[in-house]
């Protein structure tokens, strides 16, 4: 349940934040595979939930 | 302009016929099973959602729009995020209620044909857009390889080999809710495919074009920062936007529920597909600005090929320019070929079934596939003759826009039907009506017409008029939507039925379904109603599937399994057919009883389905059912026996402890009516439930040929606010207390003889003393010798009078336990003399021959009058085992510490299956009335008191039958016994 309370939480505020992502498209020295490397950690991040709600639930 | 059209046509036409035979490879096992139906296979399936936007149209909106392009994969990866509160609910309701699509689940939770036809006819509409982008792409791409002036020719023929694959592979069975391995494995390649070529683009833009990730950003911070600059950037609110409808597409798009619901993925496959699928999009999304700044960097401007096509302008390299024609084919025809499947199935179900419901036309399913095939067909090319006449005129993202904001429609409607029970028909329709019509006003004019759309900006919103069209009409249209379904639902009636399906939706729903009566009491009067309805074919063939799947016997008669049974059918009916026809063929077919029987709540279902669904409760909820379970538990193991029967007289509730004394396994009489349990438990039942009084002793029952006696307890239970009522019943066996107080009676009348037989003795002790001294007394009077042969003889005599009676005196003062006062240095050769009187006494079995072999020495430390009841009883029992003829012999011999002693006889032995309780009280080997069952018993309980140990071989060593009673008596036991006992012998 609290994993689901997470995900919840994260899905919502990545929703209200996700506008900061396309801010780089064509700012100088901003990486042009950072909203790349957010997602990158953003679903490396489920995958752990995902372990940890298997983890839960068993 | 490199290819020649026939080149372009050899490819795309050689990449079809290999996924065809690919599919192929797969549906005759050629593929292994392990492969074709690997997880993996089932997440790259899911990537059908990348369609052709994926590979073109986001080219194109990264063109205009930048990082805005992301909306399109981080809103469906934002839904699989939450997989587990939005899909896997979503994927519960499909697979237990058979619904194959978003209008059966719409048509299921609001109880409504017409819901489903609603809902079918907005999506046909939202998806001919999105049908027509998938084709355009065919078309246009062809145009920009090969230069040829008719693409929508060459589109239409890659359309019909798209819908014969579709036919070849996804319409195969009646049932749309069926696996279908083939077509999943084709969808999976395809993914691959366009996710290698999309690849391979994006390094060829990145190395070749650009000297690597270093060159790229110098040059985005150089030189290219100008022609970025030019590039709008979606602000905040559009991006929120942008996100929500592709949010919504994730799961209301049809091809999207259909291979995440419809095909039978796992729980924990889509779980998996939560982290996996937002991966494969990411890597879909990653060649995109690469390929678009590559362009750009190349000094292409967007105005001769538009930046949708941009992949073929990075190199004119006939490789290069293929495999983006690859990625855009893969892409489009994996999308064409699910929505073509999935919109049919709608379209069967929810427009043709509902205008022309099938009767009982011979070869019913014959006639469904058909249907399905030629409403594939028809989609596809539906979707070509949309994009002929209108879809040239526009660019991808238009399309898709239209497509997205269409489908998000009904996106108030899923959520209400998932977390608002609330919601009513008219709500949801009523919303779903107003919300489309602002969509059709406000983008279908432009898309069809020279017209503008229609949009009517409510008061105090008039400063957005100058947005785009697309985000005003989901902004206004959503609002619209959602506020409708609120008041209208809060405003109007909710019915029974639709209450019922809003809890089996709901979440958070309590399950409380109700249990009514049938009028059909057996799986053959299930298969004579359907038939009325389906044929007599097609009705026995849907009952024995259902029973099949239930793994129910043809013959159940409950009435719990038969509205399992009609559940079932239903469910399978709305596979083939939609919902609402099931419905309607159960419902009219298949009625409840009406005949005034109260509906009590179906307990045993309720608690196999929270069985079921635990690992989803959380919280208080879970922490309950715990609590549920741990009661259930308790009862389940409670040593007696113990059933449930409901206020209408069906069992609830069948523990262990009946299931075993009863033989009847819980699971197959639950749900059954107490007159349908197997004899003598239906009227044994009966009779307590009817008895006035809530208890009945000792009933006399016959199980397994034996007799026992059981005890009923009954209590009522009143229904209370939850009304479950009924009554409850414990069932003792109280057949070994009922032994025991026959025991008990037959051992105090032994005892009373005993006293009787000492008293008796007593008596005769008296004249025998006097007879003896007479006796004695003639012998001094005289000297005739046949006198005094005669006095000794009598004297004899009265000795053994009188030892009788001191062997029957001291025998029936036997029984107590062994302490130091009785303890005294005894012969076993002696105490077996005494006992081998004693058994000679009984005048039977006095053809067996006694031999006693005891050595008179050592001796031990014992009480003698209980090791004689010991040789007594060890003696009998050889004796009764024996046969005219057979030797028992005592043996007694020392054996280190211990003497062993020995009773052999050459019986017919004793089983292995009493030897292990021979010790045990009641247990017996002969026949019934002859012995107590007690004698070994005590036998043992004297042994061990005089701290030896006693064993049994039958057969004993060196026979062939027989049995050997084994004594070990401790020889040490003097001085431990002088030890204990100060006061009597010191």
């Amino acid at each position: 349940m609290y994993v689901y309370r997470i995900m919840l939480l994260l899905v919502f505020g990545g929703y209200l934040l996700s506008p900061l992502l396309m801010s780089g498209w064509a700012s100088p020295g901003v990486a042009w595979y950072r909203p790349f490397v957010i997602w990158g950690v953003l679903i490396a991040l489920t995958l752990w939930l995902e372990q940890k709600r298997r983890l839960d639930e068993r | 302009m490199t290819l020649s059209l026939s080149a372009v046509m050899l490819l795309g036409i050689g990449y079809l016929g290999l996924l065809f035979l690919g599919a192929l490879a797969v549906e005759r096992g050629w593929v292994p099973a392990r492969i074709s139906r690997h997880p993996a296979v089932y997440i790259l399936a899911l990537g059908v959602y990348a369609s052709a936007w994926a590979t073109y149209g986001s080219l194109e909106l990264a063109g205009r729009a930048g990082f805005g392009y992301l909306a399109y994969y981080l809103g469906v990866a934002g839904a699989f995020l939450l997989a587990p509160v939005l899909l896997v609910p979503i994927q519960r309701l499909s697979r237990a209620y058979q619904l194959a699509s978003l209008a059966d689940l719409f048509a299921f939770r609001f109880r409504s044909r017409w819901v489903g036809s609603l809902v079918t006819l907005v999506s046909l509409l939202a998806v001919l857009p999105l049908l027509a982008l998938q084709v355009q792409t065919l078309g246009d791409t062809i145009f920009l390889m090969t230069g040829t002036g008719a693409p929508w020719l060459f589109a239409l023929v890659f359309c019909v080999l798209i819908a014969l694959f579709a036919i070849a592979f996804g319409a195969r069975h009646a049932r749309l809710h069926a696996r279908h391995d083939t077509l999943l494995a084709a969808i999976a390649v395809e993914s691959l495919v366009k996710l290698v070529a999309m690849l391979v683009l994006g390094t060829y833009a990145l190395f070749v074009v650009f000297d690597g990730p270093a060159d790229l950003q110098a040059w985005l911070d150089g030189p290219g920062r100008s022609v970025q600059a030019g590039i709008e950037q979606l602000d905040p609110t559009r991006w929120r936007t942008l996100l929500l409808l592709f949010f919504a597409a994730a799961f209301l798009m049809p091809h999207m529920f259909h291979v995440t619901f419809a095909e039978t993925l796992s729980r924990r496959t889509l779980l998996q597909a939560a982290w996996s699928l937002p991966l494969f999009l990411l890597l879909m999304a990653l060649p995109i600005p690469l390929i678009l700044w590559g362009t750009q960097r190349l000094g292409e401007d967007g105005a001769g090929i538009g930046e949708a096509y941009y992949a073929f302008a990075l190199s004119d390299a006939a490789w290069l320019q293929g495999t983006a024609f690859i990625a855009g084919l893969a892409a489009a025809s994996g999308t064409m070929i699910v929505i073509s499947l999935a919109l049919s199935g709608m379209i069967l179900n929810h427009l043709v079934l509902v205008a022309l419901p099938p009767g009982k036309q011979l070869g019913l399913y014959r006639w469904l596939r058909w249907l399905r095939r030629g409403l594939i067909a028809a989609v596809i090319l539906g979707g070509w003759l949309f994009y002929r006449l209108v879809g040239v005129k526009h660019d991808l993202t238009t399309l898709g826009l239209v497509a997205f904001v269409g489908m998000a429609q009904c996106l108030p409607g899923m959520l209400a039907l998932l977390y608002w029970p609330g919601a009513n028909r008219k709500g949801m329709v009523s919303g779903l009506i107003v919300g489309s019509l602002i969509w059709l006003l406000g983008l279908w004019p432009p898309l069809v017409t020279a017209l503008p759309g229609l949009i009517l900006l409510p008061p105090g919103l008039e400063e957005l008029a100058g947005q785009a069209p697309w985000y005003l009409v989901t902004l206004v249209s959503l609002t619209a939507n959602i506020l409708t379904l609120i008041l209208v639902s809060l405003a109007t009636h909710t019915s029974a039925g639709e209450r019922a399906a809003a809890e089996a939706c709901s979440v958070d729903a309590v399950i409380r379904p109700k249990r009514f009566p049938l009028i059909a009491t057996s799986g053959e009067e299930f298969k004579q109603q359907l038939a009325r309805a389906l044929g007599e074919d097609i009705a026995e063939h849907e009952v024995e599937r259902a029973l099949t799947d239930l793994g129910l016997s043809p013959q159940e008669s409950r009435p719990y399994a038969l509205r399992r049974l009609r559940d079932r059918i239903q469910a399978n009916l709305s596979g083939r057919m939609g919902p609402s026809v099931a419905q309607d063929i159960v419902d009219r077919f298949l009625p409840y009883r009406g005949d005034g029987i109260a509906a009590t709540e179906d307990i045993h279902f309720v608690e196999s389905r929270l069985e079921a669904y635990r690992t989803r409760l959380t919280g208080l909820a879970r922490e309950l059912d715990g609590l549920r379970r741990y009661h259930r538990h308790t009862l389940a193991r409670l040593p007696v026996g113990l059933c449930a029967f409901g206020e209408d007289g069906e069992l609830l509730m069948w523990n262990d402890a009946l299931a075993t004394l009863t033989g009847i396994d819980g699971d197959s009489v639950i749900g059954a009516r107490r007159d349908n349990l197997p004899a003598p438990w239906g009227e044994l039942l009966g009779r307590i439930l009817a008895d006035p009084h809530s208890r009945l002793y000792k009933q006399p029952v016959e199980l397994a040929g034996e007799l026992r006696h059981l005890t009923l307890h009954k209590a009522e239970l009143d229904a209370g606010e939850d009304g479950h009522g009924g009554k409850v019943v414990l069932i003792e066996d109280h057949s070994e207390m009922k032994w025991l107080e026959d025991e008990l009676v037959h051992a105090a009348r032994l005892a009373s003889i005993g006293q009787l037989a000492a008293g008796v003795a007593h008596e005769i002790g008296n004249p025998i003393t006097g007879i003896s001294s007479l006796a004695q007394n003639l012998r001094y009077d005289t000297d005739d010798p046949r006198v005094l042969e005669t006095a000794g003889q009598i004297q004899q005599l009265t000795e053994r009078v009188s030892r009788i009676v001191a062997s029957l005196v001291g025998f029936a003062h036997g029984g107590r336990h062994v302490s130091g006062h009785t303890l005294s240095a005894v012969s076993m050769a002696d105490i077996t003399d005494e006992a081998l009187h004693l058994i000679h006494l009984a005048r039977s079995g006095e053809d067996v021959v006694f031999e006693n072999r005891c050595l008179v020495e050592p001796r031990v430390l014992g009480d003698a009058q209980r090791l004689l009841q010991v040789m007594v009883n060890l003696l009998g029992n050889a004796r009764d085992a024996s046969a005219a003829g057979d030797r028992v012999i005592i043996e007694a011999e020392p054996a280190g510490e211990w003497l062993q002693v020995s009773v052999t006889d050459e019986g017919e032995g004793i089983d292995d299956s009493v030897r292990d309780r021979l010790f045990e009280p009641f247990t017996t080997t002969k026949p019934p009335g002859e012995g107590t069952g007690l004698g070994m018993a005590l036998v043992y309980s004297i042994i061990v008191e005089h701290g030896g140990k006693i064993d049994i071989n039958s057969p004993p060593p060196g026979q062939a039958t027989g049995t050997q009673i084994c004594l070990w008596l401790p020889l040490n036991r003097q001085e431990v016994a002088h030890a204990d006992e100060p006061d009597s012998d010191r």
